[in-house]
């Protein structure tokens, strides 16, 4: 088991390194035929045409692209992303500090996505096999049409404003100060013991959480319902049923297991949509994630902010689809023998 | 093999166009087709001629009448059916004018990412070998990116405006048909009739136009439709962050964005833009669905 994970490890991050490069030559390339002046706003209204050019050969910005892309090159694999325009920091330190915060959001989504879609789709399988399926597909329909950063506005108008019972800004209340051990929130304040504030962290993911989930339930139930269709028409069910099993032992223990394998792939591939979705939840939350930054430095024009986040999206989805064929590694017998 | 050619321009063969019936026969017979379809064209008339239809200009500030409530509250007034915005503006009148740019990049958009991607598709698809390596691995490296962080660092480097926003949403989107339609190809390309025609000499381009095309294009009716939704979606959320358009044209997500700043005061206002959104999403997601069940098993049958 080890030698096959290590295996499909070892040739997913050699297969994971060209891509890497071709994906930081072309968002290089896009940010490099911008139109506006990233510079602009770095000097002052007084400035001279030759301040402008010092500043310019300062920050490299007046060599010619290639050159440019490889000089940025040798730098981030050595760990240096260069510095923000905007925030004066260097960019490594910007997104380390809002890295776990986005993490720790998007696992509560897909946690609240699990637990929503999971009693979902099972639903939406009986409803099928009592010939309901119009009611369940208008639903899921709906749900569909409904993006997180819509749900993210409604919960906040409902449960924030119109019936104030949750908090909609920030990772925790004003009162509480983060520790900053492993920049995961939850874990930090329940090590450090701020019982208080673990309660307003919890309180404070609810509702981002909640928008997030939302978005992604309608996809996971689609495909666990026709896994679950599909798992039901298999043989070994027959089989189960003539054995005397009682229908519900059948659907637990039989159907839904085999149909956890596709449901686990599709979420895998759903992670750019969870991190889509994430980036805006986290705006219209203020809450201090990767997202966050992104729109933050799309708006300033702040380009090596831009190219290291978007560096960091394309690592974690990378690194994503390792753990998912690990996963599918382990949970799928028939993938074991390689 | 005629059989096959669905949609395809009339006359030339015999009996196809009772397979066009045939086809136009199933998607009546659709409830989702006919929902989807009728809320669409309704959305579509409202944008097209929404300067006859909108009760005011979406622009006009009536500073006296901020955030009044929808004409059926106690102290709302028929002059603002739906009520006024916190700068004194229409909502009824900026939601009919926020269709139009919500349509316009939805159908272009729609239109461009089907043409770019499912061209690709065809290329890769019939040819295989490394044309096909070649779409395929581009189609992957452009998957490894979350497609809004895609379409931020497009915007940010093609600059602002509806024009934009479309060649975003078709620079980013295009994967999507590209991968689906690709996987049809090649099914269809094994078909006997898509041998027959390469048998009786056609030329590559001719299979490719006249057999294997026309046999994908239920699937890129189904995909258009839903990626018309995505569109929107897309749409309204670059306007709301505000890279979409400039302020003087009215859509959708600004008014999200300014529903949010006076949400504490009229959480309320915030409900005729995204009812807009959800109403024309759904429109298209049912239209999709309904086109994908009515084809589909025809197209079951045929390879049976």
């Amino acid at each position: 088991m080890f030698q096959i994970i290590s295996a499909i490890v070892v040739r997913r991050v050699l297969l994971a390194i060209p891509t890497l490069l071709l994906l930081s030559l072309v968002v290089f390339f896009v940010l490099r035929i911008l139109p506006v002046d990233p510079l602009g706003m770095l000097l002052p209204a007084s400035a001279t045409p030759a301040d402008a050019a010092a500043l310019k050969q300062q920050l490299g910005f007046d060599k010619p692209i290639p050159q440019q892309f490889v000089i940025w090159l040798w730098a981030a694999i050595n760990g240096n992303l260069g510095t923000s325009l905007n925030f004066r920091q260097p960019v490594s330190h910007l997104m380390m500090a809002a890295l776990p915060a986005t993490m720790e959001l998007s696992l509560v989504g897909l946690l609240l996505a699990l637990l929503i879609s999971i009693p979902g789709g099972m639903l939406a399988f009986m409803l099928y096999q009592r010939k309901r399926e119009a009611v369940a597909d208008l639903a899921v329909a709906l749900m569909q049409s409904i993006p997180s950063f819509l749900w993210s506005l409604l919960l906040i108008a409902a449960f924030g404003v119109r019936w104030p019972i949750l908090p909609f800004s920030g990772r925790v209340g004003p009162e509480v100060a983060l520790p900053g051990l492993t920049g995961f929130a939850l874990i930090d304040l329940l090590l450090t013991g701020q019982f208080q504030g673990w309660i307003s962290a919890l309180t404070h993911l609810v509702l981002p959480g909640l928008a997030l989930a939302l978005g992604l339930a309608p996809l996971v139930i689609r495909v666990l319902r026709s896994s679950l269709i599909e798992a039901a028409n298999e043989p070994y069910v027959e089989v189960a049923r003539l054995r005397g099993l009682s229908e519900s032992r059948i659907l637990w223990r039989h159907i839904l297991k085999n149909a956890a394998l596709p449901t686990i792939t599709m979420i895998g591939v759903q992670f750019g949509f969870l991190f889509s979705a994430a980036l805006l939840v986290e705006m219209i939350f203020g809450y201090p994630g990767i997202g966050n930054l992104m729109v933050q430095a799309v708006k300033g024009n702040d380009l090596p902010l831009i190219q290291g986040i978007a560096l960091i999206f394309c690592v974690l989805m990378l690194a994503i689809t390792v753990v998912i064929d690990v996963l599918y590694a382990v949970l799928n017998p028939r993938m074991r023998k390689l | 093999m005629s059989a096959i050619d669905l949609g395809a321009s009339s006359d030339t063969r015999s009996g196809r166009p009772s397979v066009v019936r045939g086809a136009l026969v199933r998607l009546a017979r659709q409830p989702r087709v006919w929902v989807g379809g009728v809320i669409l064209l309704a959305a579509m008339l409202l944008a097209v001629f929404a300067p006859h239809i909108a009760p005011h200009d979406p622009l006009d500030q009536d500073l006296l009448h901020m955030l009044a409530p929808p004409m059926w509250a106690p102290d709302g007034s028929s002059a603002f059916p739906l009520g006024t915005d916190g700068l004194g503006r229409c909502v009824l009148s900026r939601a009919i004018y926020g269709a139009r740019v919500a349509l316009t990049v939805a159908v272009i958009a729609a239109w461009g990412s089907m043409l770019l991607g499912s061209t690709l598709a065809l290329l890769g698809g019939y040819f295989g070998g490394i044309v096909d390596r070649l779409i395929n691995y581009v189609v992957d490296l452009w998957m490894s990116f979350p497609p809004v962080v895609l379409s931020l660092i497009l915007l940010v480097g093609l600059g602002t405006g509806v024009d934009k926003v479309v060649l975003a949403v078709v620079l980013v989107d295009w994967t999507r048909f590209c991968r689906v339609v690709r996987a049809d190809v090649l099914v269809t390309r094994r078909r006997d009739f898509v041998l027959a025609a390469q048998l009786l000499g056609f030329s590559h381009w001719r299979t490719m136009l006249r057999e294997v095309l026309p046999a994908v294009i239920p699937l890129m009716i189904t995909l258009f439709s839903i990626e018309m939704g995505v569109a929107i979606i897309v749409e309204a959320t670059l306007s709301f962050i505000g890279l979409s358009v400039p302020p003087a044209i009215t859509t959708w997500g600004q008014m999200l964005a300014d529903a949010r700043n006076d949400m504490q005061s009229a959480p309320c206002v915030l409900l005729t833009p995204v009812a807009c959104i959800i109403v024309t999403v759904l429109a298209c997601n049912l239209l999709g669905d309904g086109v994908r069940v009515a084809l589909d098993p025809r197209l079951r049958q045929r390879v049976a």
